[in-house]
């Protein structure tokens, strides 16, 4: 699975960085600044792109209460078999430069595809998964792997 | 576009000087004329230099390339050599030394567009090179004015490489392929060195291990011991006739070379290939026989289009299996005539697996399918049972255009959808052996 991402501090604007106070989670790699978007991190967010704009969103949700799926993933093949049609889901595109999966962190391209839920509170993302190719496999440990924008590791 | 400051001039002489009748004074010469010299070109870590150059940002950060199966190292920058990861680290140790490391799946077709990138560049310096291996050339230098400095020359070279490629690499020129050889890897990082004195020759020398010779590992290093010969120096001014004695003919044209008189030239066409061979990992442990042949057809057709490529064909078809826990098993079948077509080699192949293969309960972990004995094209004895098959010639050659226009393996047996993860990839189509012209292998 994808524990997280990380996306350059320059490619984030700083209005949003301010307003979800995302400064706590600047790291730097290599001498250059990125913010680090974790599963394991309160509140759990993600950065999105959603109506043009890159947003912050609530990733997944771990409320029990909650009518949505718990956790932070959903399955390629619920999507396409209609598993959330009646939720008024939107496919979204999620920005990376690098994903982190059982402690390896890998270059991505574009991103990851994700799956955006509208809720009163705000949107909520998904990550759209598969399970994952005998490479990704054997070079994370994870039995499946994020669905990327435009490549497959 | 030809760079306006540098010429390289060609040279074609191989000096022939016998060691063994000189007189030791001949040895060292003072001023090493700046004539026939030979560049070795090595890009910096090759791999991952290739993914910075479309992920600039990746630009000092520690990043490892990982190979086929996504489990070792096969290449790292220098951030991830300072935390310890080596070339061959598998990746799950690899990033608890690196922990911010970057690891990067493997990209031969990124990596040979940018070798030839790199090639065409350096044939602008000197258009007689010879392209040893993806990241490593060898050339004849020579500066274009008088007086000119080789290397400047060689600070060009490197920049203009640089500029165009975005490649760093590091030149290193001296008198022969395996000075050179050594000088640049003195030189690196991104470092331009033309050794041209005697004395320079020496100083390094005498700083390098006798093993950074390549060709001179353990065993061999072992034998030159007793006798005092530790450094590159040690080994150079030793006595010919010794080292002759202790290493054979390959360790004494070593050490002509160490010692200027250029034995191996540049060689700027790749002879003809003896035997081709394709083949490697199983992706894992693989007991099933199903599963078995259709790698072996997988490499099998990977093989027929080196034969096809380089116009040759084979009268006899080696199968290699690898086993997790037992010795490798080799199958060998004898072809009634040579052959290059995939139909005729397929029932070589079969009996050659069949030959190879040791039992259900053995998971094979590796196979090469070689053709070992060449016959070009139109330069062997036909049989008396040979019939031509027009129609089979014609299907081959349709499923080499149909390949050639719409990708490769987009026409190929059907044993080998047993296989679906390893088509399902298109990084699994173009491995570091399907990079062509190379001389090394």
């Amino acid at each position: 699975m994808c524990s997280g991402i990380a996306i350059a501090w320059s490619e984030l604007p700083l209005s949003v960085i301010e307003t979800h106070g995302l400064t706590e989670r600047v790291h730097e790699r290599g001498g250059e600044k990125e913010v680090r978007f974790l599963w394991q991190a309160r509140p759990t967010l993600l950065p999105v792109w959603l109506d043009g704009r890159i947003k912050v969103a609530a990733w997944g949700t771990r409320d029990r209460r909650s009518s949505l799926p718990q956790g932070g993933w959903t399955w390629e093949a619920t999507i396409e078999s209609g598993g959330w049609s009646q939720s008024r889901a939107e496919p979204v595109d999620v920005p990376a430069t690098f994903v982190s999966a059982g402690g390896v962190w890998t270059r991505v391209r574009h991103g990851l595809k994700g799956l955006a839920v509208e809720t009163p509170a705000g949107p909520v993302v998904y990550l759209i998964c598969r399970p994952s190719t005998r490479y990704y496999r054997v070079m994370t440990r994870c039995e499946f792997q994020p669905v990327l924008i435009g490549e497959v590791i | 576009m030809r760079p306006p400051e540098v010429r390289i001039v060609f040279f074609t002489s191989v000096v022939d000087w016998n060691p063994l009748k000189a007189d030791s004074d001949s040895l060292k010469i003072p001023h090493l004329r700046e004539l026939a010299m030979i560049g070795h070109l090595d890009a910096d870590c090759f791999y991952v230099s290739a993914e910075r150059v479309r992920h600039p940002d990746l630009v000092g950060k520690a990043v490892g390339v990982l190979g086929n199966n996504g489990a070792c190292v096969i290449a790292k920058s220098y951030e991830m050599k300072a935390a310890g990861v080596k070339t061959g680290t598998p990746v799950w140790e690899a990033k608890k030394l690196c922990p911010e490391g970057v690891f990067i799946k493997r990209d031969f077709y990124w990596y040979e567009v940018l070798s030839r990138k790199m090639l065409d560049i350096v044939g602008k310096f000197s258009p007689r090179v010879e392209y040893y291996s993806i990241d490593e050339f060898f050339l004849h230098a020579e500066p274009l004015y008088r007086g000119q400095q080789l290397h400047q020359a060689a600070v060009q070279m490197r920049d203009r490489i640089k500029e165009i490629a975005g490649l760093p690499v590091t030149i290193g020129v001296a008198r022969t392929r395996t000075l050179a050889k050594l000088f640049s890897d003195t030189a690196k990082p991104f470092g331009a060195v033309a050794v041209t004195n005697r004395d320079h020759e020496e100083h390094l020398l005498s700083k390098l291990p006798v093993t950074e010779i390549s060709g001179i590992a353990g065993r061999r290093a072992a034998r030159l011991e007793p006798y005092g010969i530790r450094s590159c120096l040690d080994f150079a001014r030793a006595d010919g006739r010794l080292i002759n004695k202790l290493l054979t003919k390959t360790g004494y044209e070593l050490w002509e070379e160490i010692n200027g008189r250029p034995v191996q030239k540049v060689r700027t066409e790749r002879s003809p290939h003896k035997a081709l061979a394709r083949g490697g990992s199983l992706m894992g442990s693989v007991d099933d026989p199903v599963k078995l042949w259709a790698w072996c057809v997988r490499h099998l057709e990977r093989l027929c289009e080196e034969l096809a490529y380089h116009n040759v064909r084979t009268d006899r078809l080696v199968v290699q299996v690898a086993y997790k826990d037992h010795e490798p098993g080799v199958g060998t079948a004898p072809l009634d005539h040579p052959c290059g077509r995939f139909d005729q080699l397929l029932d070589a192949a079969r009996v050659g697996l069949r030959r190879a293969f040791k039992g259900y309960a053995m998971p094979a972990t590796h196979m090469w399918v070689m053709a070992d004995s060449l016959r070009r094209e139109r330069g062997f004895q036909m049989s008396l049972f040979e019939s031509p098959d027009p129609q089979r010639q014609r299907i081959a050659e349709l499923k080499s255009q149909v390949n050639e226009r719409f990708g490769r393996f987009k026409l190929r047996s059907g044993t080998t959808l047993h296989l679906p993860a390893v088509y399902a990839d298109p990084a699994n189509d173009f491995d570091i052996c399907d990079v062509r012209g190379k001389v090394c292998f």
